[in-house]
C-alpha cells in the first residue's frame, strides 16, 4: 500500500506525464429492505442504480412512489412490466415512505407457478442485468455456462447464486438474492442458464 | 487507513501493472464504504461516510452511480475546495473507470466548416485561460426544501469552488468555424446509461452563450489534472451556471442548427418560468424554462449548528458568499438580536468565486440564531422565507445557524 502511494505522489509531480488513470469503485453495500415486492425492486431497479437511491428519499406516500416508478419506466426506460407497477410502488411507499406495506398477495409480487425459465427471467428482471450472449451489468449466460461446463457442482452453484445472490465473482456490482422462486423454478432457471 | 484506489500511471507502468494482475500480484487497493455515519438535519438524512478513488472521506449519497457530498466543514478550510473533497454527481451508472489521456479525443463537429478531433496535447496549443468559479449542483440543499421533494437529497455540500484551467470554448469553435444558422452547442461525455432505453446525458448551451469568452473546457482543477470522478481529463466549465451544464469527460461537442430537446433539456432541470422560479408549495408551474444561473447565497462556515460558545467572549464569525456572476456587493450578519451589520469582505478571487466574509459578535448567555445575507452587485439578495418549486432547485433563503452560549 505504502509503495503505491509513493508511486502516486511521484507521478503527480508536474513534468511527469500522466497517461492512464484507472480507478476501482467500492463494492456496493446498500440492499433493498426485505418485504413483499423487494424481489421486483431487486430485479428492476438495481440494473441502473444502487438501493440507496430509494433510502435517501423523503418520507412520502404511495402517490409519490407511484410517480417515481412511472418516471423510471417512462423517462428512464426501465423495462418494468405494467402489472408490477402497483406492487413496486406499494413496496417503496411501505418500506421507505409513509404508505402501508404491500400485501403479500398483491398482483405482480408472486412468481406464479410458471416453470418456463425464459418467462420467469423476463418477468423478474433477470434479463434487465443479464443477456444470453453479452455482458450487461452481470455476466452473459453463455459465460456462466462456459465457466461451469463439466463441473458436477454447476447446478448447485448457479441455483445458490439465484436464491442467495453474491458478489465479487464477475465484477464489482453484486447480484441481489431472488428468493421468491419455488425450488422447481430455481431448478428450471439454473438449467436454462447452464444450457446457453 | 487510506483506501484510495486510484493509480495514475504512465504507459509502461500500466503494462507492468497489467502483467502483475495476470500474475495475481497486482490487486489494487479498493475504495471503501465506512461503517461511520452522519445524519443530515432532515428526515431520512442518515448517510454513510465513504472514500472513493482520489477522494477523502465524504458523505455518500448514492453508491452507483456515485454521488458524494462535501462535508460542510471543508468550506471553512479555504476559499477553494480541495479536489479530494469536491462533490461528485453522476446521473448514469456507465461511468468511465479507466482513461488513457493520451488516447482521449474531443470532437468538435456538427454545423461547422472543419470538424476537429482534438487530443489533450492539441488543446494545450490553444491559449490557456483560468477562472476561479463555483460549481453548484442544481439540487444542492434539496433535503432542506419544505415540503420535501424527490431527487438527490443533498445537504449544503453539493457545491465547491475551484481554479479551473483550460481553453475557451469559443477558440475551439472559431477554429472549427461555425456555419451560418448555428443555434446551439451540445455536449456529451464518456458517461453513459446502462440500458439503451435510458437517455444519454447530453446538455446544450445557446450559441451566444457558448461563444461568450467565459465558457471553457478545463484540463486542470486547482493546479492538478481533474480527479476521475470530477470529469478527467476534460470538463466543460460554465461559470455562474448550475452544474448540470458542466459536462464531465467531454468528448463530443456538436454545433446544431436547432434546439436540443432531449430528456435532460426538455423535461429535467427546468424551473418555473417566472421571476422567483417558484410556485405555491405542492402546485405545478404553468410553464418552465431550463435552469440557468445561480441565485445569490451565503453561509456561515466557522460555526456549526448546535455549537456551544463562551458567553461574554467575542468570537469571529466567518463565511462564504457567491452568486451567478455579478459578484458579491455586500454581506450582512445578524446575531439574532434583530440587528444586521455589514460584514468585512475578503479577497476578491473573481466574480464567479466564493467570497469570504467576516464579522464578530459577543454572545450573551442563552441561545442565538446566527444569520448571513448576501447582496449581489446586480442587486439580488437572499429572502427571509424560502421559495418552493417541484424539483427543489435554487434554494437561497437566508440560512440560520443555532448556537448556545454558556
Amino acid at each position: 500500500m505504502k509503495r503505491i502511494l509513493i508511486l502516486l505522489s511521484l507521478l503527480a509531480l508536474p513534468g511527469l506525464k500522466a497517461e492512464v488513470v484507472r480507478i476501482t469503485l467500492p463494492l456496493e453495500t446498500a440492499v433493498f429492505k426485505p418485504g413483499s415486492g423487494a424481489q421486483i425492486a431487486n430485479g428492476q431497479c438495481l440494473t441502473c442504480h444502487s438501493a440507496d437511491y430509494a433510502s435517501m428519499q423523503p418520507p412520502k406516500g404511495l402517490d409519490f412512489w407511484k410517480a417515481e416508478v412511472q418516471k423510471m419506466k417512462d423517462k428512464y426506460g426501465a423495462p418494468i412490466p405494467p402489472e408490477q407497477i402497483d406492487a413496486l410502488s406499494a413496496y417503496f411507499a411501505g418500506n421507505y415512505g409513509t404508505g402501508a406495506p404491500a400485501p403479500a398477495t398483491m398482483a405482480g409480487t408472486s412468481a406464479s407457478a410458471s416453470l418456463d425459465a425464459k418467462v420467469l427471467a423476463q418477468k423478474f428482471g433477470c434479463l434487465a442485468c443479464h443477456n444470453v450472449a453479452v455482458k450487461v451489468v452481470g455476466p452473459a449466460y453463455k459465460d456462466v455456462a462456459a465457466k461451469y461446463r463439466g463441473r458436477p457442482d454447476a447446478m448447485e452453484k448457479v441455483a445458490h447464486q439465484i436464491t442467495h445472490g453474491g458478489s465479487g465473482q464477475w465484477g464489482q456490482i453484486g447480484m441481489p438474492s431472488f428468493d421468491q422462486f419455488t425450488p422447481a423454478q430455481v431448478d428450471a432457471l439454473a438449467r436454462w442458464v447452464l444450457s446457453q | 487507513m487510506n483506501s484510495s484506489s486510484v493509480r495514475r500511471l504512465n504507459r509502461r507502468d500500466f503494462l507492468r501493472s497489467a502483467g502483475l494482475v495476470a500474475a495475481g500480484l497486482g490487486a489494487l487497493p479498493s475504495a471503501r464504504i465506512f461503517g461511520q455515519t452522519v445524519t443530515l438535519p432532515f428526515a431520512h438524512g442518515e448517510r454513510q461516510m465513504a472514500t472513493y478513488p482520489q477522494k477523502r472521506s465524504m458523505i455518500l449519497l448514492t453508491t452507483r452511480p456515485p454521488q458524494l457530498e462535501t462535508p460542510f466543514s471543508v468550506f471553512n478550510e479555504g476559499l477553494t475546495t480541495p479536489n479530494d473533497a469536491f462533490f461528485v454527481r453522476y446521473h448514469l451508472a456507465g461511468i468511465p473507470t479507466e482513461i488513457d489521456s493520451d488516447a482521449f479525443r474531443t470532437e468538435i463537429k456538427g454545423h461547422v466548416n472543419t470538424p476537429l478531433t482534438l487530443s489533450q496535447a492539441d488543446l494545450k496549443s490553444f491559449e490557456p485561460v483560468e477562472v476561479v468559479a463555483v460549481l453548484q449542483c442544481s439540487g444542492n440543499s434539496r433535503g432542506f426544501v419544505q415540503p420535501r421533494v424527490g431527487g438527490g437529497q443533498s445537504g449544503n455540500g453539493a457545491m465547491g469552488n475551484a481554479r479551473w484551467k483550460g481553453v475557451r470554448l469559443k477558440d475551439l469553435l472559431d477554429k472549427a468555424g461555425l456555419k451560418a444558422g448555428a443555434k446551439q452547442v451540445t455536449f456529451n461525455g464518456l458517461d453513459k446509461p446502462v440500458l439503451a432505453t435510458t437517455p444519454d446525458f447530453v446538455k446544450a448551451l445557446d450559441i451566444d452563450h457558448a461563444m461568450d469568452d467565459e465558457v471553457m473546457v478545463a484540463y486542470e482543477m486547482n493546479g492538478q489534472p481533474l480527479p476521475m470522478l470530477n470529469g478527467f481529463p476534460l470538463r466543460l466549465i460554465v461559470p455562474g451556471y448550475y452544474g448540470t451544464y458542466w459536462v464531465k469527460h467531454v468528448n463530443e461537442i456538436t454545433v446544431i442548427n436547432d434546439t436540443l430537446e432531449n430528456f435532460w433539456m426538455k423535461t429535467a432541470y427546468r424551473i418555473p418560468d417566472n421571476s422567483c422560479a417558484c410556485v405555491a408549495p405542492g402546485t405545478k408551474p404553468a410553464s418552465t424554462v431550463p435552469i440557468k444561473r445561480y441565485d445569490v447565497r451565503s453561509f456561515i462556515t466557522s460555526l456549526s449548528d448546535g455549537q456551544t460558545l463562551t458567553a461574554g467572549q467575542s468570537v469571529e464569525v466567518r463565511g462564504i458568499a457567491f452568486d451567478g456572476g455579478s459578484g458579491i456587493d455586500k454581506v450582512s450578519f445578524s446575531d439574532g438580536k434583530g440587528q444586521w451589520r455589514d460584514a468585512e469582505l475578503g479577497a476578491d478571487l473573481g466574480k464567479y468565486s466564493f467570497r469570504e466574509w467576516k464579522s464578530r459578535f459577543t454572545p450573551s448567555a442563552g441561545e442565538h440564531e446566527l444569520k448571513s445575507r448576501a447582496t449581489s452587485r446586480n442587486g439580488q439578495t437572499q429572502p427571509d422565507d424560502p421559495s418552493w418549486n417541484p424539483s427543489g432547485y435554487m434554494r437561497n433563503v437566508v440560512e440560520t445557524v443555532h448556537i448556545k452560549a454558556a
